[in-house]
């Protein structure tokens, strides 16, 4: 014990940039880790060199990857995704898993923070978010998908669609049904087999959301979704 | 005035491939994959190897997608240091000499001022773009070579010809000035 925690910060300072790249072996390695356990300074140094790393390794060169890579991959871990759908159930379970695990982890929601693959940094809006979702019904009180609306900051909304794979194909329009009554459209997407899923800002207070649609292209309501009253 | 997936922030894409949403699944790998096939291939060289790497590398991230922590970093980020351990794995295992001191030019050079890396990378590694490129040579190659390749001071000492303390130096005083820059990245806009 007693040796190892002689290292003065001057010499670990030497050592730092390796243990930070992870290229620091044996005995070395042990003293540096011994005293980086005791050493708030040197541990913020060693962090700010970790992430140094990081950022050099974003420099390194994209690389087109071979033929069928996306499929393979995809493959690889059971989705069928290109070959064909899942089954429906466990879409919609997927689905919801989205919603929860995208506020869980602290990620802000489905907030648009910046540009795509833009560094990311922490929501101070998350603590005060929450969720919430409805059920798409059809007149048969069928479900045929759900609804989220995300109380953040951006708000949002995102929806998925998993109604019977000969019902639709082709656009398909949603609306938001606000507490005194009026319908906003708020965009149209595209179903693929009866399936589809799709997010966009939300340009109502979430809080004053009422109820949802689901219309198609001539008008024909193809399923609604009534929401309870706002947390 | 829909987002379609392949537009969705990476966050949103992540937590959609960690949970098992197909579509969102695969905007994630289309998003990444020339990234992380990058970083598998300028680290292990063999397109075979590279391709498999890169593969484990999503299958990795897929597994841990609920762990990540936007507060630690980019999606971008934390995918690329994925492929980089697994791919340094790969060759700590193959090979003592990962990387030929004869091809580190080329790569230091592709690193810091082709036109694709100013258009791709992102933004706040412009400072530390241009650190790489005014390091002195011998600095430049030593932290590339313990920075990407994994290689140890006494690797690159044996590669490069020169005492272990010289190496040892060489990485600890270019990664010092490619830190500074970072911090000046992280207090100023760039």
């Amino acid at each position: 014990m007693s040796e190892l925690n002689e290292m003065s910060c001057e010499e670990f300072a030497d050592l730092a940039a390796e243990l930070a790249l992870g290229v620091l072996t044996g005995r070395e390695r042990a003293r540096a880790i011994t005293h980086l356990d005791q050493c708030d300074t040197c541990r913020e140094h060693v962090r700010q060199l970790s992430l140094t790393g990081e950022e050099m390794l974003g420099l390194l060169p994209s690389r087109e990857p071979p033929a069928g890579f996306e499929t393979r991959v995809m493959g690889r871990l059971g989705h069928p995704a290109i070959a064909r759908r899942p089954k429906r159930t466990r879409r919609m379970l997927a689905t919801a898993a989205v919603a929860l695990a995208a506020v869980a982890c602290g990620l802000g929601g489905w907030g648009l923070r910046g540009a795509i693959s833009a560094p990311s940094a922490g929501n101070p809006h998350t603590a005060q978010a929450s969720v919430r979702t409805a059920a798409l019904l059809t007149a048969g009180h069928q479900t045929d998908g759900r609804i989220f609306l995300y109380n953040g900051s951006p708000q949002w909304l995102y929806m998925a669609v998993d109604m019977d794979a000969d019902m639709s194909n082709g656009m398909v329009i949603c609306q938001l049904e606000a507490s005194d009554g009026h319908i906003i459209t708020v965009g149209s997407f595209h179903l693929d087999g009866g399936y589809g899923s799709w997010g966009s800002p939300d340009p109502l207070a979430a809080g004053d959301v009422t109820g949802a649609r689901l219309i198609s292209l001539n008008g024909t309501v193809l399923a609604t979704a009534s929401f309870t009253a706002a947390k | 005035m829909g987002i379609p997936a392949d537009r969705l922030p990476d966050e949103t894409l992540l937590a959609g491939f960690g949970a098992g949403d197909a579509d969102l699944s695969l905007a994630f790998v289309r998003r990444f994959q020339r990234v992380v096939f990058g970083v598998a291939l300028t680290v292990i060289g063999d397109p075979t190897t590279a391709e498999d790497v890169a593969q484990q590398a999503f299958e990795r991230a897929w597994r841990h997608a609920q762990v990540y922590d936007s507060r630690r970093g980019s999606v971008r980020a934390w995918l690329t240091t994925i492929a980089h351990n697994l791919a340094v794995d790969v060759i700590r295992v193959r090979t003592s000499a990962p990387v030929d001191p004869q091809d580190l030019p080329a790569l230091l050079t592709a690193m810091t001022d082709t036109p694709e890396r100013f258009a791709v990378a992102h933004d706040n590694a412009a400072g530390v773009r241009r650190a790489l490129a005014a390091l002195p040579a011998g600095q430049a190659r030593a932290v590339a070579m313990a920075g990407i390749y994994g290689m140890t001071a006494r690797q690159i000492a044996e590669v490069e010809g020169v005492p272990l303390g010289t190496a040892k130096t060489r990485i600890r005083d270019g990664m010092e000035k490619l830190r500074s820059a970072y911090l000046r990245e992280d207090v100023g806009d760039e």
